[in-house]
């Protein structure tokens, strides 16, 4: 086991190392830098001397390996920099930031496991059967569904025409409710179709069918039985897609105002901000590579039959 | 097998129960709220607003922000037809053009009750230069002396432009002692101003509440409580606005009016922007370089269709670089969609139409290429319709969509045109657009002009203070670009603000600098 953590934390460095060298690489090679915004050449008489000049402070006319360097020299030393445009910390800004965003994934997770594990639950008891059937076109409805879109629709249904709830905003209870459901709807589709077929397969072991035999009520065997071995591929699936959660979240963040990590990378990617780019990809990096080391570990719990075969070996 | 433990039908049920329960605890949850809100309502006037663009921060020297909410003033204001008066700063004079003396307005008072004199102005126009960097070119400012009320300010140079820079949001005016107490960090969340407002909380990128100030200097304000939100997205704006969650909302999309005006409590209000979108020619591409062939580009831009099927009827189609609404803006006639002149102008260029109805010149059709972003959704729509009509004209235009187009065009020299859009007059004087987007040092001069006739007028602006003579030059300049064809101007667009019926005694206005006042009201 510890060996584990010990290979994924040296994996960590050289894929952060990797990613942050090919999204500097290649924001670089994208037209443009952050000097117009700086200059705010939309609104102020800027010249072309100001902008020579700012370059040069910034040093963007030095090799891109001497600025990447020096960014490299600086994140060793735990300093990510300050952006460019607000001219705050970027390690100030995603802890800034973090929370908001932490908490729309929590509230969408948690609209994830509320429909997917009943929904999921349901259709493997019940195969063939119109629940099944059910949990499929909401399943299939979920997955097409963009989740802009959803979030639209609930704010007009639930904002607009019954009033029940705000439009935008953070802070409360009912804040929270559109927006995680907006990206949890989608997220749950998916895994109700894998948990049920988890299940399915699962219910098929020899194991469970011992259990039956010997008398062990059909609500134990799915839950104490069944439930956990079909866990395994939801959790692996879930920990590839942390990456990309985090990424959907961006519709949503911009579309209830929630000033979360991802609008913040979206406005970077536009402004050409490239410490707040590079301490985004950074952070990301580290937390799928930091999950996907968690749904590792989490599997010898799980399935206590990895870890006796892991120890049988060794 | 074994019987199911529950049945598919009380299944059923416990589903139906679970819906009824959330249904009813999301309905009394916030029908209690609303009451509350309500209550609030009779007890003190509150507003709430919802902007297009957010804020990190509330500096008011990097931000507009601060001056949109009430809580910053400048020295000097624009008025609703975009002249420049006194605001902080009661009169000025200059007899030269460097040494400018400002009267500061006698008992002016910061939030929380420090008096405003010359030397508070000092150090905050001293703050908002060394926080943003821009402000050392456009204010040229060498040095500053404070007596009471007395400021004195020495430009570098001739420079008459400095009262409309000082209408700039990025020089309103700050108690920098209050930031010294604060520490830099909680002033840029809660700057201290003169304005009507003062700020109570605020989140950065997400909203700011502001209360009312009650040492304002210009009378108190009918409001209590404001609160301005940010959302980036048209669609939410507008439905915050028909949920009578906002009270008044920035930006709202042309296709998002109707509904909104169909609801008895609320008002749309589309007023005429200070804004330009036009189409820019490079200077250095053979194929535009001979004003016959841009004189019959201008005649190809169908100006009306822009703005009434593009903008759905919110922009004014364009007869110059400045809206024909403001002081300088010129007479001449909006140019309407014209084929045959097109194709006579472009016979005057030396091009002929063959067999297939495409204008050439000595064996090469005339085919252009137009860059064109998605930022502004409109201009690739003018790019396409600009497109289709061009070649009823025997001209052929590529379209070239961009992500970052002020960069494309100054680092490619094989574009012909450019859809572009620019703010040609943010404070009240054409100065600012005519020096940055025509001049060779100007940062906006991406299509590399360099007319002399018009560097002359120029020139000339830049050195003349009368606001007579200011005006007349400005004209001058809107003709020669017009007559040189170095722009193509096509519409106007209009910004438009959704209100609601409750809110009295304020309407939105050009500049967008100065929402929240101390005279709006409620019902």
């Amino acid at each position: 086991m510890f060996s584990i953590i010990k290979r994924r934390l040296l994996q960590l460095v050289f894929v952060v190392f990797v990613l942050s060298l090919f999204t500097f690489g290649l924001m670089k090679l994208a037209p443009g830098d952050p000097v117009m915004t700086i200059l705010n050449a939309d609104e102020m008489m800027v010249t072309e001397a100001d902008q020579t000049k700012l370059r040069s402070e910034l040093g963007f006319d030095q090799p891109i390996y001497v600025q990447y360097g020096q960014w490299v020299l600086g994140v060793v030393q735990l300093d990510l920099g300050k952006s460019y445009v607000t001219g705050k910390p970027v390690i100030n800004e995603m802890a800034e930031r973090m929370p908001i965003t932490a908490q729309l994934t929590a509230g969408a997770l948690l609209v994830m496991v509320s429909i997917s594990v009943p929904l999921g639950i349901i259709s493997a008891r019940y195969p063939g059967k119109w629940p099944d059937q059910i949990s499929r076109i909401l399943a299939l409805i979920g997955a097409s569904i963009p989740s802009f879109w959803l979030g639209l629709m609930l704010i007009y249904f639930f904002a607009f025409k019954l009033q029940l709830l705000p439009t935008t905003g953070i802070g409360s209870f009912s804040h929270m409710i559109l927006p995680s459901f907006s990206l949890g709807f989608s997220l749950s589709a998916v895994y109700a179709r894998l948990l049920r077929a988890g299940l399915l397969e699962s219910l098929s072991e020899d194991y469970i069918q011992a259990a039956r035999a010997r008398g062990v009520k059909e609500g134990r065997i799915l839950w104490f039985h069944a439930f956990r071995a079909a866990l395994l591929p939801v959790i692996t699936v879930f920990g590839l897609s942390i990456g990309s959660m985090l990424g959907g979240a961006v519709v949503i963040e911009i579309l209830f105002s929630w000033p979360g990590l991802g609008s913040m990378v979206i406005d970077a990617i536009f402004s050409r901000d490239y410490p707040v780019i590079q301490g985004y990809v950074l952070l990301t990096g580290v937390l799928v590579v930091v999950v996907n080391l968690l749904v590792d570990l989490s599997y010898y719990w799980i399935d206590p039959r990895i870890k006796q075969k892991e120890e049988g070996t060794t | 097998m074994k019987k199911n433990k529950f049945s598919l039908k009380s299944l059923l049920a416990i589903c139906i129960g679970l819906f009824i329960l959330v249904a009813a605890g999301c309905s009394d949850e916030t029908s209690n709220s609303d009451t509350e809100q309500e209550n609030a309502g009779k007890e003190d006037k509150k507003v709430t607003m919802i902007f297009s663009f957010k804020a990190a921060d509330l500096d008011p020297h990097t931000g507009f922000t601060p001056i949109r909410a009430g809580i910053t003033e400048t020295l000097l204001k624009l008025d609703e037809d975009s002249n420049i008066n006194g605001w902080l700063a009661e009169e000025w004079e200059t007899a030269d053009n460097v040494t400018w003396e400002f009267k500061i307005r006698d008992g002016v008072t910061f939030q929380g009750g420090t008096e405003l004199d010359a030397a508070g102005v000092k150090a905050s126009l001293e703050r908002s230069i060394a926080v943003n960097p821009s402000l050392e070119g456009s204010l040229n400012i060498q040095s500053m002396e404070a007596d009471g009320q007395n400021l004195t300010i020495i430009t570098t140079e001739p420079y008459p432009a400095l009262p409309s820079e000082l209408v700039n949001p990025y020089t309103s005016i700050v108690n920098t002692a209050a930031e010294k107490e604060m520490g830099e960090e909680a002033f840029r969340d809660a700057p201290v101003g003169t304005g009507p407002f003062k700020v109570k909380k605020f989140t950065s990128n997400q909203e700011v509440q502001v209360v009312k100030s009650d040492d304002y200097w210009d009378g108190e304000a009918n409001i209590n409580e404001a609160t301005i939100k940010f959302n980036e997205d048209a669609n939410v704006r507008a439905l915050a606005l028909q949920s009578k969650e906002a009270d008044i909302v920035y930006n709202i999309p042309a296709e998002g009016i109707e509904p909104i005006e169909k609801d008895q409590e609320l008002n749309v209000e589309s007023v005429p922007g200070l804004r330009s979108h036009f189409v820019l020619f490079n200077q250095q591409s053979p194929n535009v370089s001979d004003v016959k062939v841009r004189e019959a580009l201008n005649v190809l831009l169908d100006r009306k269709s822009i703005a009434n099927d593009i903008l759905l009827g919110h922009a004014i189609p364009a007869n110059g670089p400045f809206n024909s609404n403001l002081p300088f803006g010129i007479n001449d006639e909006v140019k309407d969609l014209d084929v045959e002149q097109a194709k006579e102008l472009l016979g005057e260029a030396g091009y002929e139409e063959n067999a297939e109805g495409i204008m050439e010149k000595e064996g090469k059709p005339l085919k252009l290429e137009i860059i064109t972003y998605q930022a502004r959704p409109e201009l690739p729509l003018i790019a396409q319709l600009f497109q289709s009509d061009a070649a009823k004209a025997g001209v052929e235009i590529v379209i070239k969509n961009v992500e970052n187009a002020d960069t494309h065009l100054v680092e490619n020299t094989d574009w012909d045109m450019a859809t572009y859009s620019n703010n040609t007059s943010p404070r009240g004087d054409g100065s600012y657009f005519l020096n940055t987007a025509f001049t060779e040092t100007g940062a906006l001069n991406v299509g590399n002009i360099n007319s002399p006739e018009l560097n002359e007028v120029i020139k000339e602006l830049n050195a003349t203070t009368e606001p007579e003579k200011r005006t007349q030059l400005t004209k001058d300049a809107a003709a020669i670009i017009n007559k040189e064809v170095t722009h193509s101007y096509a519409v106007y667009p209009n910004s438009i603000v959704g209100m609601n019926d409750r809110i009295i005694d304020w309407t939105p206005t050009a500049e967008e600098y100065y929402i929240l006042t101390h005279k709006m009201d409620v019902k």
